[in-house]
């Protein structure tokens, strides 16, 4: 909301600057977010009269204008369409600098000499209209500034609202926090109406079908007005507030919106369709048409105004179209309501639709403050648009709403603040704001006030709110900060949070970089990498790329790898410990779940010591090992098994204690194209629920080793299809206790050794807790491994 | 001479040269000597076909322990005199060659260290599902059907009739209706609400949310515990203001405001020449919220607050799209290793 500074005075009589003034409502949370000079763009900007207006050849759509300045006359180039000899125009000289950063030099256009520019509104910076040049009013005096010929020397103030205070949308309702702040009175315009014999409730009936959606409907008839536009000074207050000016009648009822916090609506009288106003529900389907043309098919969620047949303004929102006021209107009928901020509300969402007077509504407005505002807007029709106002308001108001008594006690007002005001201040706090406190016999004793709250705070309900009435006008630095209440002692850690830091530091610590995901996925390329598995839908996604929520880390990071490669990042380590979510079971429950995921593709770092090489599935089960390692957790293992996702061929569940816990390989080629991947990518991903499980905390010491160990290289030859972990196992089976390590430190296959076959270089240290080993008896076992090889796997041993 | 005679031998012969060797040079000489082609150890190596091959097993062990042995002593000699170095010239500008440890994520850290403040503080912290009902994430923090509140925060809703929490305060409306004050708590975590993604605006984002409940806590005491925390989080010698807001979860409410840190308040980009930097929402607990979780509220009093993690870490870290924290790229992570 945006409002002059000045009428906050006129309204206020503060004479605070309008930098103090923004600050001190800042700190009573009526935020001034801006203030901003009005004539920013005024310097060197003068009233010209245009004395002659003529064509330049070739050219159609600019004009060459002769405009008196008062000290010399000008020759400027113009392009606007509405200007014409006679009229007073503001015209920027040379050196002035106009909004958009345009500044003015001498230019030739077209071969001719301009030296100036009239302005426009938007150039001037007074609104967004640059369709034409801004038109002077007459009386503007030739040679003047335009600041002063315009009185617009001014500062506008920008207020960021909250939504529980309908009360200070309007210059009335900030001028009484000012009022408040400053222990002062607001002083409203006075004015007089002269109404003619005629009465208004000849012309109409109101009734209320909804009185809990309408409690009260209020109108006024206002005869023989002419239509036209406003005066200066009246634009100007709306182009300050950042409305546009319409029309008289429009921009009549925008204004004391503006400065009361009513909005207003009128009607043609003659386009009304019918004597009576009805207030009803609409019907379902029933048609209307607002006043910005278009259809709407209602539903009984809006409440509608009608003339007791067909609808004439969706209430609080919006005016129908038939009953618009038109150029040729001479009698309206004025309403001024109180609407029930929740229907209003609903019936915005329904309409999707939203408007100054809907904002108003829904945040709550003052129920026995229309009289002012329709009575303001009469006065203001019958000065300023020559009508006769009937006497008399037609107001259907069945149940009157009376000012709230609210209990409040002085000490548990200071017990929740931690302050220690008396009584006195806190009574001057509400008298400020314009409550009173109701005598003994309302209840008011030594510990407890009746604080009757006039009805334009209708946010003020319970004590609570009262004790923010007085903390918000006090101000917030008058409370002390200290910690007197300290709280439980002990603070747990929880186990899900310490494992979530141990693997972040296990992982960074591997060089794996931590990516994070938001949580959606786009449900294409999730059914992709998890064809088959329930996805829970957003039911209003704002873009097809996050329709879901994921139900595997995996997509998102592939999109994070495609974003990395798009920008030449092609050698990537990376994790993420992000949750993932599942729709509710057929029992309703709902599920969402912690997981790991752990990535790599592209090369190692090359040094100038060690030589670079890819990245491959070793290096993810090595980084598994070293997990299940850190947490104390049973042996993994990893078997072959056809996943979606992945490669066909390298493609495998992760077990641990029989059970499966994850998965592992390299993803199949046709999903990586489709992130535009070419390089291979391996993917490890595990539910953190069942790591957690697994991990063993107890962290026991083992007694080192007092005996030295003893160790044994040996090298076999075996069919390639044989697997190095059922070599270590056989190893280990024939080697028996004594075997401490078993190894595989050697793989080669190649020209030495024939087609289909593998070299493995096995070594085995052995050690025994009771005694030093003798060389015989570690070649004893080392007998019995060689002959379990040759059994098992056909091994042929290699000389070294 | 045996072959084994000869190797020990040319083992205590060796072992002698190379003890009194004082140069790479020599060294070197020696390595040809002994283990070269044409070298004694190979020599004997060579001969072992026409030993008999019940003993070859024995001399092949020796000759080769004796090979090792001399590899390995020379080398180690060779080492120390590269060490020292008048020979060859020893490179110290070359790059090391640890392998680089990996980044934790920017706003994990950040959340991290937050949290770290609270919990110093005695703040538990505690989490609670992403996927929420509309009762834990509005109605229990009195947000009342068809209030204007409910468009502060707009929200996602999932099929099955539940919404992405839209803060991470539900986790507080949970943890009230499980357990009996005294209650201090924090909450950190993602949250999602229905934005258009822009360098300051996105569809997920992180916050902390706090709170505690106990007898006799006041608006004195939030004041207290939010200025310790900041003045640890941002440094000592800022200024600091609350000024009201509004929160339907909190009454009285107020926004706290510190002194930009890069311009000490004097005005700057950062702070849009304000002066100012809003860093958290804060108020005392509603009586109604309390009362929802069946919490006595006049016996019990609390206070809550919650903070983005975004925005403190894009003010602190002065990065300037907010989009960058899920594109993960690993030039932006490595930045904050």
């Amino acid at each position: 909301m945006k409002l002059p500074y000045s009428w906050l005075v006129e309204l206020s009589g503060s004479k605070w600057p309008a930098e103090e003034m923004g600050d001190r409502l800042t700190l009573c949370g009526t935020a001034c977010e801006d203030i901003e000079p009005t004539a920013r763009y005024f310097d060197k900007i003068v009233v010209g009269k245009v004395l002659d207006i003529k064509p330049i050849s070739g050219a159609d759509k600019i004009r060459q204008a002769t405009v008196d300045i008062g000290k010399e006359k000008l020759n400027l180039v113009c392009g606007a369409p509405n200007l014409e000899v006679g009229q007073k125009v503001a015209v920027a000289v040379i050196g002035a600098r106009l909004a958009g950063g345009i500044e003015i030099k001498k230019a030739r256009i077209r071969g001719i000499e301009s030296s100036g520019m009239i302005c426009s509104e938007s150039e001037l910076g007074i609104s967004q209209d640059h369709a034409g040049i801004l038109v002077l009013d007459d009386s503007c005096r030739v040679g003047k500034s335009l600041v002063k010929a315009l009185d617009y020397d001014d500062y506008i103030m920008t207020f960021e609202l909250t939504p529980n205070r309908g009360d200070s949308m309007s210059a009335i309702g900030v001028a009484r926090d000012i009022a408040a702040l400053s222990s002062s009175k607001i002083s409203r315009p006075k004015f007089k109406i002269k109404p003619s014999k005629e009465k208004a409730g000849k012309y109409l009936k109101v009734e209320i079908e909804d009185k809990s959606a309408c409690p009260r409907y209020a109108a006024r008839i206002i005869k023989d007005i002419k239509i036209a536009e406003s005066p200066w000074w009246l634009k100007k207050k709306l182009l300050m507030c950042g409305i546009r000016p319409i029309n008289n009648v429009v921009d009549i009822s925008n204004f004391v919106m503006l400065e009361c916090g009513q909005p207003l609506h009128a009607f043609d009288l003659n386009r009304f369709g019918s004597n009576k106003v009805v207030v009803r529900r609409a019907r379902k389907n029933e048609m209307f048409k607002t006043l910005d043309e278009k259809e709407h098919k209602l539903s009984p969620e809006v409440l509608l105004i009608t003339n007791g047949k067909n609808g004439v303004a969706a209430a609080g929102v919006m005016g129908g179209f038939d009953s618009e006021v038109r150029p040729d209107t001479t009698d309206i009928l004025l309403e001024a309501a109180y609407f029930n901020p929740a229907v209003i509300r609903r019936s915005r969402k329904f309409l999707n639709m939203t408007s100054e007077s809907q904002a108003r509504f829904e945040k709550g407005i003052d129920p026995n403050g229309l009289e002012y505002a329709i009575d303001r807007a009469a006065y203001l029709f019958q000065e300023l648009c020559g009508g006769s106002v009937l006497s008399g308001m037609v107001d259907c108001y069945p149940k009157k709403i009376a000012p709230r008594k609210v209990a409040f006690r002085p000490q548990r007002c200071n017990d929740l603040l931690g302050t220690d005001y008396k009584t006195s201040l806190m009574k001057k706090v509400f008298k400020d704001l314009g409550f009173t406190i109701a005598g003994s016999n309302a209840g008011t004793n030594d510990k407890k006030l009746m604080v009757v709250v006039p009805t334009f705070r209708p946010d003020i309900e319970r004590e609570v709110d009262l004790i923010e009435e007085i903390v918000r006008i006090r101000g917030y630095a008058e409370i002390p900060d200290q910690v007197g209440n300290i709280g439980p002692l002990f603070t747990p850690i929880h186990p899900q949070d310490k494992f979530k830091e141990d693997i972040r530091r296990l992982m960074t610590g591997q060089g794996f970089d931590e990516i994070m995901g938001h949580g959606f996925d786009d449900s294409r390329l999730a059914a992709l990498v998890n064809p088959g598995q329930p996805l829970l839908k957003i039911s209003n996604p704002n873009s097809v790329e996050l329709n879901v929520m994921r139900n595997s880390l995996i997509p998102f990071a592939l999109t994070v790898m495609k974003n990395n490669i798009a920008q030449r990042n092609l050698d990537l380590c990376l994790f993420e410990y992000g949750k993932v979510y599942f729709p509710p079971d057929a029992r309703g429950n709902w599920r969402e779940e912690y997981r790991l995921l752990i990535l790599v593709t592209g090369q190692t770092q090359q040094t100038w010591r060690d030589k670079s090489r890819r990245y491959d599935y070793y290096d993810l089960t090595g980084v598994l090992e070293n997990l299940s390692s850190r947490f104390k957790m049973p042996k993994l293992e990893f078997t072959g098994s056809s996943i979606k996702c992945f490669d066909s061929e390298l493609s495998f569940e992760v077990k641990c204690d029989q059970k499966v816990i994850g998965k592992i390989g390299k993803i199949d080629k046709a999903i990586a194209a489709r992130f535009d991947i070419k390089q291979a990518v391996y993917i490890a991903e595990l539910p953190i629920p069942d790591l957690l499980k697994l991990c063993d905390n107890s962290r026991l010491f083992e007694a080192l080793p007092i005996y030295p160990a003893s160790s044994r290289d040996l090298a076999i030859v075996v069919d390639e299809t044989v697997k190095a972990g059922d070599i270590v196992s056989t190893v280990r089976e024939a080697a028996g206790k004594l075997a401490e390590h078993v190894s595989i430190f050697d793989l080669y296959q190649g020209k030495q050794i024939a087609k289909g076959k593998k070299s493995l270089a096995i070594s085995i240290s052995y050690r025994s807790s009771e005694s030093s080993l003798e060389s015989n008896q570690v070649d004893e076992r080392q007998r019995l491994v060689v002959g379990s090889l040759k059994k098992e796997f056909n091994a042929e041993i290699r000389d070294k | 001479m045996p072959l084994l005679e000869q190797i020990i031998q040319l083992e205590k012969e060796a072992l002698e040269r190379i003890g009194n060797s004082d140069s790479l040079d020599l060294l070197n000489a020696i390595q040809v000597e002994y283990l070269g082609r044409k070298g004694k150890v190979t020599a004997v190596l060579k001969q072992l076909k026409d030993v008999p091959p019940e003993k070859r097993q024995q001399i092949g062990a020796a000759a080769n322990k004796l090979r090792v042995k001399l590899e390995s002593l020379l080398k180690e000699k060779q080492t120390s005199f590269a060490d020292l170095g008048p020979k060859t010239i020893f490179d110290p500008t070359l790059p090391g060659t640890a392998s680089r440890a990996g980044a934790p994520h920017i706003i994990n850290q950040v959340m991290g260290e937050i949290c770290q403040i609270f919990y110093g503080m005695g703040f538990e912290i505690a989490h609670g599902p992403h996927v929420e009902t509309d009762y834990f994430n509005f109605a229990a923090l009195n947000f009342p059907p068809d209030h204007p509140a409910r468009d502060m925060q707009d929200t996602f809703f999932v099929e099955g009739g539940r919404l992405l929490r839209t803060h991470t305060t539900p986790v507080q409306s949970r943890i009230l209706a499980e357990r009996k004050p005294p209650i201090k708590i924090i909450t950190p975590g993602l949250c999602f609400r229905y934005e258009t993604i822009t360098t300051r605006s996105h569809v997920a984002f992180h916050q902390v949310d706090g709170f505690m409940v106990d007898e006799g806590v006041t608006m004195a005491d939030l004041k207290g515990a939010l200025v310790a925390f900041c003045r640890e989080y941002f440094g000592e010698g800022l200024k600091y203001k609350f000024r009201p807001s509004y929160f339907p979860f909190t009454e009285p409410s107020a926004e706290l405001d510190i002194s930009c840190f890069l311009c000490n308040g004097k005005g700057c980009q950062l702070c849009k020449y304000s002066g100012w930097l809003e860093i958290l929402g804060c108020g005392m607990i509603d009586p109604s919220v309390l009362e929802h979780a069946g919490i006595d509220s006049e016996k019990y009093t609390g206070y809550a607050f919650g903070t983005g993690v975004e925005r403190p870490a894009m003010l602190k870290h002065k990065i300037t799209d907010i989009r960058m924290f899920f594109n993960n790229d690993i030039r932006f992570l490595r930045q904050f290793t």
